[in-house]
This record gives structure tokens, C-alpha cells and sequence, in this order.
């Protein structure tokens, strides 16, 4: 019971330092708890929504796998309806139309949709109670040249009743004017919605008053969806797909899981790093506390308390940290959640807090989280805790033992660099990818392991060459601070270690990524030689105005080629067959973009129907060479069988993986209603006259902004700006990184000024300044963080380097090192030690040095 | 009140005088009202320059609090003291910072030097925090004269106490200090060892002109003074001149037979020990 008593005394009076581990703990179990909250009121909202939007039962087409994108809307025929009234259950049929390949563009043909990746939908109004809209002012769009518009997209972009509106569908573009605004009754999941009368919404949309999208169905009362569901099946037969409502919210919800996913991943990988650098704080805190108490540890000893019961009392202070931490992390979770929910609102998909789902596992896993973490982070200091003899309390404690890097420790972490460092080696000179990756993936994780272990030994030769270079300026003061960043290099060593994890990672992926922009404008420059490149950002196909556009300007135009993804089942002479894309292009392609051959002739491939290139890589695994054949399926075509006529290379970016055909091969076996519309198109101009071309498309494509034309050195802007997004994610786990690597650094300053109390007495009785005193503090804290920024960028280029000489194969060709942002990462680092040095810094200087000298 | 007011020979403005630190009604108070503690009850004391003084007194009865105070490194309540010609009772933490680093040195009872530097580099240290460059001869003089020829190069934690303590000393001689104050600077050694060091700051009275107050409760260390001065419940009670260890052990009988049979003037010392790390 005392040592219970004396771990809730502890607890309590070191309640400043638990702060910064509670802190950690805090963080990690926020973010895990930040995402169940989140995702579970996502899935719970969208479950809703779909739910009370789906109709009982809906008949639409039969879902072709994989159908070409030819831009239209797969329909069933609007006799439907008359016939689905007849059916035995049905109360009420309606005509669901709805298209999501349009674009709506205002008279400054500025696009109004979301620019959060959600579809700009055009749909029918839905007389029925399903509808998730209600008309908030205004009234219903009549007959061709009117529609109603959502009213967050109104309110976003300033559209108000009686603008017009430009909106481009497949089947042509055509103008409305907007009569009313509609708003949604609950959550509103982030698109546009475009909202016309039923015939407008069938001609505009579908091409054909005669089609619709769908036929829903109100099932009478004491008919359940799946009677109903057999009702129609038996009339209609199997012609149709059939789904009752929880079957279209199901397909619905997987539709949108795949973006929630993303979320979900993206911030469990912030729980991953928090946890992680969360625990050597954690270690680090216990480390210290323990060292700190050997006096009171030794005399709980000496008066009989067993090993077991001093190990015990420090665990009890763990699972208590745990369990504060914890509980505040649940509530800052919950926080988070919300937080995020508004950020989503911003973004445009607004949902409703009154919707907040926690469920009860969620609590539950962020207890356990936490407090699991926690105490097995403090294992170890407090197995060294019950080792303290009673001698111990009899010793005079003046500053505590200063740890030594053991032989064996540093024995066993040279092993596992060692082995870590070899298996980065083996990635680079792997030829197989597979095994590579592996490779890669093992030597990252015990060069990391390795140098956490290593890390002291690191400190004391990294902390000197670090003093040597700069700390000597400082005189007395940068001496000084530099002998106390060495007296523990075991706590030197992991307090950075925390720091450089963060800054491994981003620098390990800041090098792959400038790689690739370096890598990818460099094939640019070596092998595309077309001047103009036309695509849509969003990934969009091209709708055929905007082909016709672009061949507008053919007058100033050498030629223009075609890009269109085709999809087939491609089976290989050995019987292996596998689903997948044809890159269908015109004979200019050849001139557009130089792919590199390894067997055979391109230019036959892009002549000739019915042949096919393959990449090197699928040649050697299926065996395959030039002149053999593959069986490939069109989908909604024929099968033809291609030969191969060229085997490309695979290290290429652009085309990596490609398997071309003929424009014409593709027209040869897709009937004209089913050939997918353009992906991309290249042109080039006539000689001289590039400047007028890109005008010219430019003034074409003006009315599409969803679509843009770039000339290379556009593109290759445009290429970078996809890898910086990229690597905002990155940043923001190096922002948490640092923040809990700065709470790491204050902990490990606060408990050294604590412990140094007397030395910084003596220091200041004998003469130093508080401003010396200070800058003592912040040059220590400098160093540390220099040498965990040091240890991070190196392993985080070790690791950028390795990966892109393993990628090399796969195009990404060009190793480009980003100095410039390694450089700002060193600095900042320096400046994250100045910061975090600033509490512990003024505390030290405002020590009343009687005080410093009386302790004991 | 105070009964014996310890004058200097000679005063005066200006030039160098005879008096290297002095106290005119110091008075030194903890806490208020009913809680209100006197550790020095207006003090007047005069140092002579060049010579060792002992302040000597039983527990609590304020020397410790004398000696901060006129090392400048705790406040007074009430009066003036001066180093040499500067007062210091107005001087803000900087300028008494600098007064301590480029006037006074220090010897401790214990933890008077830090682990992580050499002797040597403890040696130098007020001069390395101050930028100025030791004065070579002087310092192999000083190193010298307290005998670590030998150890500049260890770490305290290689060393003795009573070694340590020689580089306290030796730290203290090394910048030329206007005055040196010992705190218990034998409390902590053995009596050969505490000789040893005794012996060093007479040597550095005697031959290099050094003023030394020096705080102890020890007759025999108190000896080795020029002067002792007895302190009790605050004030200057007595004062010996050339004092011998048996005529000092008799003066301090005389307080616990009487003036402190009464508590409640803890030490300056306990008062700051009171609180644990």
C-alpha cells in the first residue's frame, strides 16, 4: 500500500513533468480516436443518406464491368416505367435521371463544380418523398432552358436565380437559366447538383426523351423490398439490375469508401508516427524520473521495499499516465473529429455534429491504447528502477551517474545498421522488384532500429564534431553546453531519436519525390516531342466538344494525336489471362512521344491493325517475343487476336507498363457507340508557329475549364505542383513529428536544468550572467536537435537514395537530391532546439542561486 | 544594538583603502508580520584588506547570511554594503553577476566545481565566462602553490574531496579577486585535508596579498584567521584578534551555554536546504 502511495505522491508532485509524456499519449490516442469518430459519423451520415434516398427498389442496367468510358450514361428504356407500374406490390414509379460527365460552367466560364474531387451531378427533380432536396427559394425548372442549382454551390459561387448557366454534356452543350435553389434536407455530400425537369434531364443528359437512368419504385404497404424486389424480377426477367434499397445504399457507400479510405490511412499514419515518437518520450521521461529518485528509490530499498514492489510503484505511475493521457486523448479525439467534420464543410460536404457516431469500442481502443503504450515504454526505466540498491539512498547523489553507452549496445547496434545498410545495398543491385522492395523495406527498418540503438554512441562523436564546428564561438558557454549535451548520451540519444525519425521519413520521401519531378521532366525533355498537351486535372475523358476543339485549330496545327485508354481482357498464349487497358494512339504518336523499343518496331504498332506492343517486364514473365500472339477481349467488342510486333522498355515514367495499339485496331473491334472518348491529346505545331498554336487552343478550350491545354513547360509545372501535394501530406506528419520531437526536447531540457540545479547555482555565484546561463540551455538544446537532424537527413537519404536507385528500372531514372529543402529542414532544426530551449532556458536563469546552492 | 562595531584602521574616499567589504545597518528579514524572521539585525562590519577573516557563530545565527549577502548573492532588507568602493545593495542582478565573476570568488563546502570540466578549465572558468585570457604565470603560480601540478587534466569525479577543494582554492586565487569568501570550505574534509586547504589561503594572505572571509564553526579552521567575529541571533556579538583555536572553542562554549538556548532564528542555510529536490 505505501508504494502504491508513494507512485500517487510521485505522480502528483511530478505532475510538470508528466505533463509533456501525457501530452504524447494525448496525441497518439487523439488521432486514433480523432479517426473512429470520424470515419464511424461518415459512414453512419452517408449510411443514412443513401438509405433515405434510395428508392424501395430500382431498375436500371445490367453493370458492365469495366465498360468503356465513352462519356454516356447507361440507360434502360422508359417503357420500363408504364410496365413497372403493372407490377404487383408497386405503390409509385418514378424516372430517375442522373449524369455525373457533365461540367457546368458560368458566363465567365469559371467551372462552378467542387474542386474537392466530388462529381458535378445534372439529375431529374424527383417528385417523391426520397428526394433528398427541398426548394429553398424560387421555384422548379420547366422545360428546356431553365434549372434549379444546390444552394451551397450557389451560395460558393455566387450564383443567384436568374443567371445562366452553360452546362457540357456528352450529347452536346446547352444553356439554362437558374429558376430556383434547392438545398439538401440533410447532409449534403460535397457535389453539385444540377437540377431540370424530367424531359430536359433525358434529352440534355441522356440524348433521348426515350431512355431514363433508372425506374424507382414505392413498394404498396406490407410488401417488403425483397418481395418486391421478386415482383419485378419475375415481370421484367433477368434483363436488368434490380436492387432494393439497402442493396443501392451498399453499392453507393463502396463507391465512396475508396476516398475514405484515403482519410482514414492518412491519419492513422499520423497516429502511427505520434505513437511512436510518443514513446521515447515516454521512455525518456520514466528514464529520468527514475535517475532523479535513486536517492528516494535506494532508501525505499534500504527500509525493505523488494525490487518487485519499486518496479511496481513505477509501472502504477505509468498506467496512471496512461490513463490521463488516455482519457484526455478520447475527449481531444472527439475534438479532432469535429474539427475535421468542419474542415469537410469547407471543402463543401457538410455534415452535422448532430450525427457525431462514437462508438463504444472507440473509448474502449484509446484507453487500451494508450495505456499499453504507455506502460511498456515505461518497462524499462522501471526494471532499472527495481535494480537501484539501497546503497543507493547512503551515496552522496550531487549529479546522478552519467549513463554510459554500453559495449554491447554499441556492439549490437553496428550489427543491425550493419545488416540494414547491406539491405539497402542489396535493393539497388536487385534486379527483381519484388525482392528489392523487400530489400528496401528491411534495411529501412533496421537502419532505423540500428541507429536508434547506436544512437548515444552517435551522440558523443556527432555532439564533439558539432561542438568543434560551431559551439567554440560560444567560448565558457558553448563548452559547457556542449560537455552537458555529452554527460548522457543515452538520453542525448533519445531525445533525438524522436526528432529523427520525423525527419527520416521526410527526407526520405522529399528525395523520392523530387526524383520523380527530376526523373519524369527529363523524359519529358529527352523523349516527348509533341508541343501541346490536352487533359482534364480531374481525370475526366474528353467530352467530344472539346476534342472538336482542339481540332478547331488544326490550321495552325502540324498534327494532332488521340489517346484512349481501351478496356479488354488480354489472355497470353500460355492461357494466362488478365484484365486491363490498351493505350490506343494515332501513327503520330510515334512523333509525339519517343518510347523506347527493346525488340520489334513501334511504328508498326501504331500503322498496322491488329497489333499490340507489350512491356518488357510482362514479355519476360508470360515468355513472350515479337510475332507471338495475344487473345485480347474488348469489352462490349469483338476479340481479336493481336500480334506483338514491339517489346518497349520498361524504365520509363510516362509509359511504364503500357501496351500500345492502333487507333485503328481499337475502331476495328469496338463498335462506334462504344469507343471510349479521348484521355488525352497531343499536338504539336506548325514549325514556327507554336506561339500562335497555343493561342489558338487556349482560346478553344476557353469555354472548357475543366480541360486545359500545356505546352512542356506548363506540364511540367503542372507535374510538380501533383508531387507538392503529395508531399503536404508529408509535412504534416513532420509538423506532428516535430511538435511531439519539441515536447520531447523540452522534457529531456526542463528535467537536466532540474537535476543541474546546484551546478547552475555554483555557475551563476561564481559569475556567469542569466543571459549566459540562458544561452548555455539553448546551445545544448541546439546541438541536440542539430544531431537528430543530422542522424534523420542521413538515414532519410540513405533510404531516398537506395529507393530511387530501386526505382530506376521503373523510369524514375534522374536522382535529384533536394538541398534546398534539407538545408531549411537543418535550420529549422536548429531553431525547433531554440524554441524548445526557451522555458527551460528561462527557469534555469531565474534559478535563486542560494537555492541552487543549498540543494542537495 | 550591536555591541562591538569592527572598525578599520583607516577609511576613507577614493585610492585604495584598507577596507575591502563593508556593512552599515544590514539588516536581513524572512517573511512579514507574526512570520517575520531577523537572520541579521543591523550589522556593521568592516573587512581589512588583506587579511583573513573568520565569521564564526553557533547555528543560526545569521553568518551564512552575512557572507551572501556581502558576496552579493542574496538581498538585503535594510542598509548598504559595499565591495571596496562599489556599493552593491543597489546594483541590479547583471552588474552583481559581474561584480561576482570579475571581484569575488567563491569556495563552497562541497559541490563547489563542475563534474563535466577539467581542473584546469574549473580553474579558469570566471575568466572563460567573462572572455578575458588567464594570466599564465599567475595561474602556474597559484596551480603551484595549492599543489595540483599533476591533475589539471581530471575530471572532479577522479579527484579527492580534498583535491577538489585545492581547485576550488586555486579557482578562487586565480582571477585575483578583490576578496574571497569560503563557505565551510573544510566542513566537508578531514582534518589533515582541511589543514592543507587552511594552510593555502593563509600562504595566499600572507604572500600574495589576498583578503579571504571565511565562514566557519570549526575553532580549529577559525584560527588560521588574522580576526574572528562572533555572530549570534542576527548580530556581531564579539570579536578576537589573532585568535588561537583554544581562545575561539572557549568564546563558542560561552553561546551554548547561553545565547542559544533559544530557537527560532534558523540558518540562512537551512533555509534553503528546506526545500528537496
Amino acid at each position: 500500500m505505501t508504494v502504491l502511495k508513494t507512485s500517487l505522491r510521485n505522480f502528483f508532485a511530478h505532475k510538470g513533468r508528466m505533463i509533456l509524456s501525457g501530452i504524447a499519449v494525448l496525441l497518439s490516442v487523439a488521432f486514433v480516436c480523432g479517426t473512429l469518430v470520424f470515419t464511424d459519423t461518415m459512414d453512419h451520415t452517408f449510411d443514412k443518406l443513401f438509405n433515405d434516398s434510395a428508392a424501395d427498389v430500382t431498375i436500371s442496367a445490367k453493370e458492365i464491368d469495366d465498360a468503356q468510358d465513352n462519356g454516356k450514361v447507361a440507360t434502360v428504356p422508359v417503357t420500363l416505367l408504364e410496365k413497372a407500374k403493372r407490377i404487383e406490390g408497386v405503390k409509385a414509379a418514378y424516372l430517375d435521371v442522373s449524369s455525373d460527365k457533365i461540367t457546368v460552367v458560368d458566363s465567365d466560364n469559371d467551372n462552378i463544380g467542387p474542386t474537392s474531387g466530388a462529381p458535378t451531378v445534372g439529375v431529374n427533380w424527383q417528385e417523391s418523398d426520397r428526394n433528398p432536396l427541398e426548394l429553398s427559394s424560387g421555384r422548379l425548372a420547366k422545360g428546356p432552358g431553365e434549372a434549379v442549382l444546390d444552394k451551397d454551390t450557389a451560395d460558393k459561387k455566387d450564383v443567384e436565380i436568374g443567371d445562366t448557366l452553360k452546362v457540357i454534356a456528352i450529347p452536346g452543350t446547352f444553356e439554362v437559366k437558374v429558376t430556383g435553389i434547392a438545398s439538401f434536407t440533410a447532409t449534403n455530400p460535397g457535389a453539385t447538383l444540377v437540377i431540370f425537369d424530367t424531359p430536359t434531364a433525358q434529352a440534355k443528359l441522356l440524348g433521348s426523351t426515350k431512355e431514363t437512368v433508372e425506374v424507382d419504385l414505392d413498394a404498396a404497404a406490407g410488401v417488403s423490398n425483397d418481395e418486391l424486389k421478386k415482383n419485378v424480377l419475375a415481370a421484367l426477367g433477368s434483363d436488368y439490375d434490380v436492387k432494393t434499397q439497402s442493396e443501392t445504399a451498399d453499392d453507393a457507400a463502396d463507391d465512396l469508401g475508396s476516398f475514405f479510405d484515403f482519410m482514414k490511412y492518412a491519419m492513422l499514419a499520423f497516429a502511427l508516427v505520434s505513437v511512436i515518437v510518443g514513446i521515447f518520450l515516454i521512455v525518456n521521461t520514466f528514464s529520468m524520473l527514475v535517475t532523479q529518485r535513486t536517492r528516494e528509490i535506494g532508501l525505499l530499498r534500504a527500509v525493505g521495499a523488494s525490487r518487485k514492489q519499486v518496479n511496481r510503484s513505477v509501472l502504477v505511475e505509468a498506467v496512471l499516465l496512461g490513463v490521463v493521457g488516455s482519457l484526455l486523448g478520447i475527449a481531444s479525439g472527439i475534438g479532432l473529429a469535429v474539427g475535421l467534420m468542419k474542415l469537410m464543410g469547407k471543402a463543401g460536404m457538410h455534415l452535422s455534429t448532430s450525427d457525431l457516431t462514437i462508438k463504444v469500442s472507440t473509448p474502449l481502443i484509446g484507453l487500451v491504447l494508450g495505456v499499453v503504450v504507455t506502460v511498456l515504454a515505461a518497462y524499462l526505466p522501471a526494471r532499472r528502477a527495481g535494480k537501484v540498491s539501497p546503497m543507493a539512498a547512503l551515496r552522496d547523489a550531487g549529479t546522478p551517474a552519467d549513463g554510459k553507452s554500453g559495449k554491447v549496445r554499441a556492439a549490437l547496434g553496428l550489427l543491425i545498421t550493419g545488416v540494414g545498410g547491406a539491405g539497402l545495398v542489396l535493393a539497388t543491385t536487385e534486379d527483381d522488384g519484388g525482392v528489392a522492395g523487400q530489400y528496401l523495406g528491411l534495411g529501412i527498418l533496421l537502419t532505423l532500429i540500428g541507429f536508434i540503438v547506436i544512437g548515444p554512441l552517435l551522440a558523443s562523436v556527432v555532439v564533439r564534431v558539432l561542438g568543434f564546428l560551431g559551439l567554440r564561438v560560444f567560448g565558457a558557454v558553448g563548452r559547457m553546453a556542449e560537455r552537458n549535451a555529452l554527460r548522457n548520451p543515452r538520453r542525448t540519444g533519445a531525445t533525438a531519436a524522436a526528432l529523427m525519425i520525423g525527419l527520416a521519413l521526410v527526407s526520405g520521401l522529399a528525395v523520392v519525390s523530387s526524383s520523380m519531378v527530376a526523373s519524369a521532366t527529363d523524359e519529358l525533355d529527352k523523349s516527348v516531342g509533341a508541343d501541346f498537351i490536352v487533359g482534364s486535372d480531374m481525370g475526366q475523358p474528353l467530352a467530344p466538344q472539346v476534342t472538336q476543339a482542339v481540332v478547331a485549330a488544326k490550321g495552325k496545327l502540324d498534327h494532332i494525336t488521340n489517346f484512349r485508354s481501351v478496356n479488354a481482357k488480354v489472355t497470353t498464349p500460355g492461357g494466362k489471362d488478365e484484365k486491363g487497358t490498351l493505350e490506343a494512339t494515332d501513327p503520330t504518336y510515334m512523333q509525339d512521344v519517343r518510347t523506347k523499343a527493346v525488340a520489334g518496331d513501334l511504328a508498326t504498332v501504331y500503322n498496322t491493325v491488329n497489333t499490340v506492343s507489350v512491356p518488357e517486364g510482362f514479355a519476360e514473365d508470360n515468355e513472350l517475343k515479337v510475332g507471338d500472339k495475344l487473345t485480347v477481349a474488348f469489352v462490349e467488342g469483338k476479340t481479336a487476336t493481336l500480334r506483338i510486333a514491339a517489346i518497349t522498355a520498361d524504365d520509363t515514367m510516362l509509359s511504364h507498363g503500357a501496351r500500345f495499339i492502333s487507333t485503328a485496331t481499337m475502331e476495328r473491334n469496338l463498335p462506334e457507340d462504344k469507343r471510349p472518348l479521348a484521355e488525352i491529346m497531343l499536338a504539336s505545331a506548325k514549325d514556327g508557329q507554336e506561339d500562335q498554336a497555343y493561342t489558338v487552343l487556349k482560346q478553344n478550350l476557353e469555354e472548357y475549364p475543366q480541360v486545359k491545354v500545356r505546352d512542356q513547360a506548363d506540364y511540367k509545372k503542372v507535374l510538380e505542383d501533383q508531387v507538392g501535394q503529395l508531399l503536404n501530406l508529408v509535412y504534416g506528419l513532420l509538423g506532428l513529428a516535430i511538435v511531439v520531437a519539441i515536447l520531447g526536447v523540452v522534457n529531456t531540457l526542463a528535467l537536466s536544468v532540474v537535476e543541474r540545479t546546484r551546478e547552475i547555482g555554483l555557475i551563476r555565484a561564481i559569475g556567469m550572467s542569466r543571459l549566459q546561463t540562458r544561452r548555455m540551455i539553448r546551445l545544448e538544446s541546439v546541438v541536440i536537435s542539430l544531431f537528430g537532424a543530422i542522424l534523420g537527413l542521413g538515414l532519410g537519404l540513405a533510404w531516398g537514395i537506395a529507393a530511387q536507385k530501386l526505382m530506376e528500372l521503373g523510369g524514375l531514372k534522374v536522382l535529384e537530391i533536394p538541398w534546398a529543402t534539407i538545408a531549411y529542414v537543418f535550420v529549422g532544426s536548429a531553431v525547433v532546439g531554440l524554441l524548445a530551449a526557451v522555458i527551460p532556458a528561462y527557469r534555469a536563469g531565474r534559478m535563486n542561486v542560494l537555492n541552487a546552492i543549498a540543494t542537495d | 544594538m550591536t555591541t562591538v562595531v569592527a572598525t578599520a584602521q583607516t577609511e576613507g574616499s577614493g585610492g585604495h583603502t584598507a577596507v575591502a567589504a563593508r556593512t552599515r545597518q544590514v539588516t536581513k528579514a524572512y517573511g512579514s508580520g507574526e512570520t517575520r524572521v531577523v537572520a541579521l539585525d543591523n550589522v556593521d562590519v568592516d573587512i581589512a584588506r588583506g587579511r583573513f577573516t573568520a565569521i564564526m557563530g553557533p547555528s543560526g545565527s545569521g553568518k551564512s547570511t552575512l557572507m551572501h549577502c556581502l558576496a552579493g548573492l542574496d538581498s538585503v532588507t535594510e542598509g548598504r554594503i559595499w565591495i571596496g568602493e562599489s556599493e552593491i545593495t543597489k546594483l541590479n542582478d547583471r552588474k552583481l553577476t559581474r561584480l561576482r565573476r570579475d571581484k569575488i570568488g567563491f569556495i563552497f563546502q562541497a559541490f563547489n566545481l563542475l563534474p563535466t570540466l577539467s581542473a584546469a578549465e574549473n580553474i579558469t572558468l570566471p575568466m572563460d565566462i567573462a572572455g578575458r585570457k588567464p594570466d599564465r604565470e599567475w595561474l602556474d603560480r597559484v596551480v603551484e602553490t595549492v599543489g595540483l601540478g599533476g591533475r589539471l587534466k581530471h575530471r572532479p569525479n577522479q579527484l579527492s574531496g580534498g583535491q577538489q577543494q585545492r581547485v576550488a582554492v586555486a579557482r578562487a586565487l586565480a582571477a585575483r579577486p578583490e576578496i574571497i569568501f569560503g563557505d565551510e570550505p573544510t566542513g566537508n574534509l578531514d582534518s589533515r585535508a582541511g589543514a592543507e586547504i587552511l594552510g593555502f589561503l593563509r600562504r595566499s594572505v600572507d604572500e600574495l596579498g589576498q583578503t579571504i572571509v571565511m565562514v566557519t564553526h570549526d575553532p580549529v579552521a577559525a584560527s588560521y584567521a588574522d580576526r574572528v567575529l562572533f555572530l549570534a541571533d542576527g548580530r556581531i556579538v564579539d570579536e578576537m584578534h589573532n585568535p588561537t583555536a583554544e581562545a575561539v572553542l572557549e568564546r563558542m562554549l560561552r553561546f551554548t551555554a547561553s545565547e542559544t538556548a533559544q530557537p527560532g532564528h534558523p540558518s540562512t542555510s537551512q533555509f534553503g536546504s528546506g526545500r528537496t529536490a
